[in-house]
């Protein structure tokens, strides 16, 4: 960007809630522009000076960062209609106004935090852990082949930020669907040759409650997953392995 | 239901392709012959009337799954957020298109269904004749013809999403190639469905 | 007494090791954490975990392993527990292997080997570029199976306070804020596990993530924990230069043959190279920071004269760089929006790791009786300065002694802490709700956040490559003025629900006490040793300063009152530390 062409200040527009049942409203920031900011930076610069664009004083809008470099996960908003890591929305890439927003899949703490606890509670459901048999040194892990560890290691990636399943029309208040992300987990501690050891237990939690019936093949999750996690093959694998899943269960395996 | 979920969820997609989608390639091409005449079209329908145990075959291979699939379908319609707003993908736009297919289809099979099935229990012989004055109204023909392309998208998006949650394909190369040839089918279906419905008028 | 029961606050991998070792032993363990677990700063380390397995026919060894962390930290860490933390590696490697790290492999599908600065072996076990993000996990996996089990409770989103401490300096439980309904209680424990990570934050901008205020280890100090070696603050050599932080960019790439150069007379100079021909481009962090500092501060040979340099993998076959540094190239591509494939990076030193923390002894408990700490909050393995990919390894070593520990010490007790009186902890926690209510009430004209930025541009700008005596004693002054321009902070928000403004506040306190300890431990220490650099006191002085810098807390002067400790260096004799040929 040339030098003229560089906007003075940027406007921000934040929806806001003050709690959990307190309706929202929007305000309207205004912060000086500085060449490669991101909306962290623009949310620093507000809480530094906690005044509206129209100048009345303001409480300092609430939000979740930590890493800010894209792998803590806690910086999920919406921004400009997208969910995404509010680290790496570069100012300068974004159409302004920017218009923030809390992620209304999850219900509001305040102004854009949100309670994302049923996505840690899914991982518990699913299992999503090696049932190993304690930490005490037990010698060398189980071999595997690198390319097999390239994809798992993509999986393994997820950082629970949520963006999928905010961007899942099935994930919403209507339906107790888990969303993609935990789905993932399965096939990558299944894909584990320790993991293998618990495949059906964990196959048998995705076809429970909130399970992966629920996915209705939108496909956005694996549009917006900020770690590019190819979750809609994840779930075609499970669905695949859910359904020889099933036929195991009702006609009987080798050891039955 | 809860419990269940899986298994219903499963035996719906199942459904909607054995018999219902199977189904509806037979009707079609029964109406298809409409396109050689009146004959060819009372001929054909008669056929079909004529098969053995037709009410049992009826209602085994298409009322009741065709009732389980409405009313699980509407259930799982109703369930969705709908978000092609921000959210403008392809898939995303197939998903919402399925569900307001499949609503649109309930009202209009439920039409359909009083026009014709009904109506020949009642009394009326279902032949060309009955079609040609049913269509002479073009609100109805246009009723028709949404019909006919949201019951062969629902049939062959649903298709894809039968192979997809089936278990059949998997890798993104093949649900790709998998959207291509659902595309090519309902491309056809429509041909065949449309011109059925224009030789009626 | 009963099982007892255990407070672990810090939910990174020293945390989180601490409470499986814990859980595994059968004892029940309340972990707070500010933010859910995952999200730590433990995601962030890049590079890998060193251990000697020796895959490669190079010969190392565990020994190999202390020789070089010793030699590496400048001969002031206490030699015995590095030694056990070496031993320890190769199996550590293999737990977290077991657990499912998805760890890099060689073709035969066993674990992968990269090499690091500071030593000659591959040593270090990765998994891509995000090792650190893969153990967290890893752990946090484990953790979440106890919690399943009912042994671990987690109380995320809760931040300790402070430790309850009785008259006989006996640590019996926290007091903790909720940060949604910011409620103030008070928790009882026979045994705490402070694991809460480093302090960055107080530097303003740096690498660590924004939960790195070092306030929970600032607070244990005020209330009389020693903090030691407070001086010694890693500058790692190469980040993004940012808005809102800096940004890492491991060491891995220059263990993958990554090659730091500027322009010098219109050509290509390879810098380390020439200067360090042994390590070249793998000299440790303190040698790398203090040449690309001089080159571009004093020589004016930085990019475009500006203080960066180049940071080059171009020459490097692109799908290697994807499968083994993929995380920095996605962090380098998406901040700066340049293909690190095609050109060279530019990076510039940022403040990375605290060596020094809460004094422990050999067993991981500070000088308060059952009050542990283990992780970047402690001072224990790293001495002077840290090796590369060392940290991932104290860290969960940390966690596995202070765990264990922890366990045999309330076993010891033969009085519960829910025995105690409660009067004990009725004061903390109305001591604590006192405090929090003259926060809420703060109505003057300063603002936190600012008073923040400006400690951390002083604290950034003179106490961090090159130190001098004369800005040292100024900053410290600096920042009296700063404690006590904070008593006129206005607080903004007087929301009595999620008001981060108001902890953060509180966090800001400690951050200043902290920066004093640093500051003035620098000042004291007329020598250079490892990460401190006093071009008044160039060299080493083991005659006067072979000793851990322990400071104490002096409520009078409201500052630190410093002791000094001789270093057991029973197992390696110091040598001068020169990485311009081999040790």
């Amino acid at each position: 960007m040339s030098e003229e062409s560089r906007p003075k200040s940027i406007q921000l527009i934040i929806t806001r809630q003050d709690g959990p049942d307190a309706p929202p409203y929007k305000e309207t920031f205004e912060v000086p522009y500085r060449p490669n900011m991101n909306v962290i930076s623009a949310l620093m610069a507000i809480r530094r000076n906690p005044v509206t664009a129209g100048g009345k004083k303001t409480s300092p809008p609430q939000w979740e960062m930590n890493c800010l470099e894209e792998v803590c996960g806690a910086c999920s908003m919406v921004i400009n209609g997208r969910p995404r890591q509010a680290c790496t929305a570069l100012i300068d890439k974004l159409e302004k106004p920017i218009r923030l927003e809390p992620m209304g899949t999850f219900p509001i703490v305040r102004d854009l935090i949100v309670d994302r606890s049923r996505m840690f509670d899914a991982l518990k459901q699913v299992k999503a852990w090696i049932p190993i048999d304690g930490t005490y040194d037990l010698g060398p892990g189980p071999r595997m082949a690198e390319s097999k560890r390239q994809w798992a290691y993509e999986l393994s990636k997820c950082m629970t930020c949520g963006v999928c399943l905010e961007a899942c029309p099935n994930v919403n208040s209507k339906s107790d669907f888990m969303g993609p992300a935990p789905l993932s987990q399965v096939r990558l501690f299944n894909a584990h040759p320790t993991g293998a050891m618990n495949k059906a237990e964990r196959l048998h939690a995705i076809m429970g409650p909130g399970g992966i019936a629920g996915c209705g093949n939108s496909q956005n999750c694996v549009q917006v997953c900020p770690k590019g996690i190819p979750l809609t093959t994840s779930i075609a694998v499970l669905n695949r392995a859910t359904v020889g899943q099933s036929f195991r269960d009702f006609f009987g395996s080798d050891n039955m | 239901m809860e419990d269940h979920e899986y298994g219903l969820h499963r035996l719906h997609s199942l459904l909607g392709v054995i018999p219902i989608g199977l189904f509806l390639i037979v009707h079609l091409t029964v109406n298809y012959q409409a396109t050689k005449g009146a004959d060819a079209f009372n001929h054909a329908a008669s056929a079909m009337e004529s098969l053995p145990y037709l009410l049992f075959l009826e209602l085994i291979m298409i009322y009741l799954p065709i009732l389980f699939h409405a009313v699980f379908g509407v259930y799982i319609a109703f369930t969705a957020k709908n978000n092609v707003g921000n959210f403008s993908f392809f898939r995303n736009w197939m998903f919402v298109f399925q569900r307001f297919s499949g609503l649109f289809l309930v009202i209009f099979l439920a039409w359909h269904l009083w026009q014709t099935r009904i109506a020949m229990a009642l009394g009326t012989p279902l032949n060309y004749e009955l079609m040609v004055h049913a269509l002479s109204n073009p609100g109805i023909v246009i009723f028709y013809l949404v019909g006919i392309l949201c019951a062969v998208y629902h049939f062959s998006n649903g298709l894809w999403a039968f192979c997809v949650h089936w278990g059949i394909l998997v890798s993104p190369k093949s649900q790709r190639i998998g959207t291509y040839v659902s595309l090519v089918i309902f491309v056809l279906l429509s041909y065949v469905g449309i011109r059925a419905l224009f030789a009626f008028i | 007494m009963g099982k007892g029961k255990i407070i672990i606050v810090g939910g990174g991998l020293a945390g989180l090791m601490s409470a499986i070792k814990a859980a595994e032993a059968g004892v029940e363990v309340d972990l707070f954490s500010v933010v859910p677990v995952k999200r730590s700063h433990s995601v962030c380390a890049q590079g890998g975990i060193n251990g000697a397995v020796n895959t490669k026919g190079e010969g190392d060894s565990p020994w190999e392993h202390l020789d070089d962390t010793i030699y590496g930290g400048d001969f002031l860490a206490n030699q015995p527990p590095v030694k056990a933390m070496c031993e320890a590696a190769p199996g550590i490697i293999h737990l977290l292997d077991r657990m499912g790290v998805m760890f890099n492999r060689t073709p035969e599908g066993l674990l992968d080997f990269r090499q690091f600065g500071g030593t000659k072996y591959h040593r270090t076990a990765y998994a891509g570029a995000t090792t650190g993000q893969q153990l967290l996990y890893a752990l946090d996996e484990q953790v979440r199976r106890q919690e399943v089990n009912g042994l671990v409770h987690k109380h995320e989103y809760e931040e300790f306070l402070s430790a309850v401490i009785d008259d006989d300096k006996v640590c019996h439980g926290i007091v903790v804020q909720d940060l949604k309904s910011m409620e103030i209680q008070v928790y009882r424990a026979d045994a705490v596990i402070v694991a809460s990570g480093g302090l960055g934050m107080i530097y303003g901008k740096s690498t660590n993530s924004m939960i790195n205020t070092g306030s929970a280890a600032g607070e244990l100090y005020q209330q009389g924990a020693y903090f030691a070696n407070g001086e010694f603050i890693q500058i790692h050599p190469t980040a993004i230069p940012g808005e809102d932080k800096l940004r890492l960019m491991s060491e891995s790439a220059r263990g993958e043959g990554g090659r730091l150069w500027t322009y010098k007379n219109g050509k290509p100079w390879y810098f380390l190279e020439e200067m360090y021909p042994a390590y070249g481009n793998l000299v440790p962090r303190d040698v790398a920071t203090r040449a690309i500092f001089d080159i571009c501060v004093n020589q004016h040979l930085g990019i475009n004269g500006e203080n960066m340099v180049y940071l080059d993998l171009s020459h490097k076959d692109p799908h290697e760089l994807d499968v083994k540094l993929g995380g920095i190239i996605d962090i380098y591509e998406k901040f700066v929006g340049e293909d690190p494939h095609k050109v060279p990076m530019k990076v510039f030193p940022a403040v990375h790791y605290s060596m020094g923390g809460l004094w422990v002894d050999f067993d991981q408990m500070t000088n308060i009786k059952g009050l542990f700490a283990c992780g970047e909050c402690d001072y224990q393995y790293h001495g002077a300065n840290r090796l590369g990919a060392n940290s991932l390894l104290s860290a969960i070593y940390g966690g596995m002694v202070a765990g264990p520990n922890a366990v045999r010490y309330l076993k010891g007790l033969d009085k519960s802490s829910e025995e105690e009186s409660s009067a004990l902890f009725d004061d903390a926690r109305e001591r604590e709700k006192e405090r929090y209510r003259r926060i809420t009430e703060m109505d003057g004209d300063e603002n936190a956040y600012v008073l923040h930025k400006e400690l951390g541009e002083w604290m950034t700008k003179y106490v961090t490559v090159v130190r001098e005596n004369k800005t040292l004693l100024a900053t410290d002054q600096h920042i009296q003025e700063l404690m006590e321009r904070y008593k006129h902070i206005n607080i903004n928000d007087t929301s009595k629900w999620s008001n981060s403004g108001a902890s953060f506040t509180r966090q800001l306190w400690n951050m200043m006490e902290l920066a004093r300890v640093i500051t003035l431990g620098a000042y004291n220490r007329n020598e250079s040793r490892g990460a401190h650099y006093k071009p008044e006191f160039p060299e080493r002085n083991d005659e006067d300063w072979l000793k851990t810098t322990k400071a104490k807390y002096n409520p009078d002067t409201n500052g630190p009152d410093f002791e000094y400790e001789p270093v057991d260096i029973s197992l390696i004799k110091p040598r001068k530390r020169d990485y311009t040929h081999d040790k």
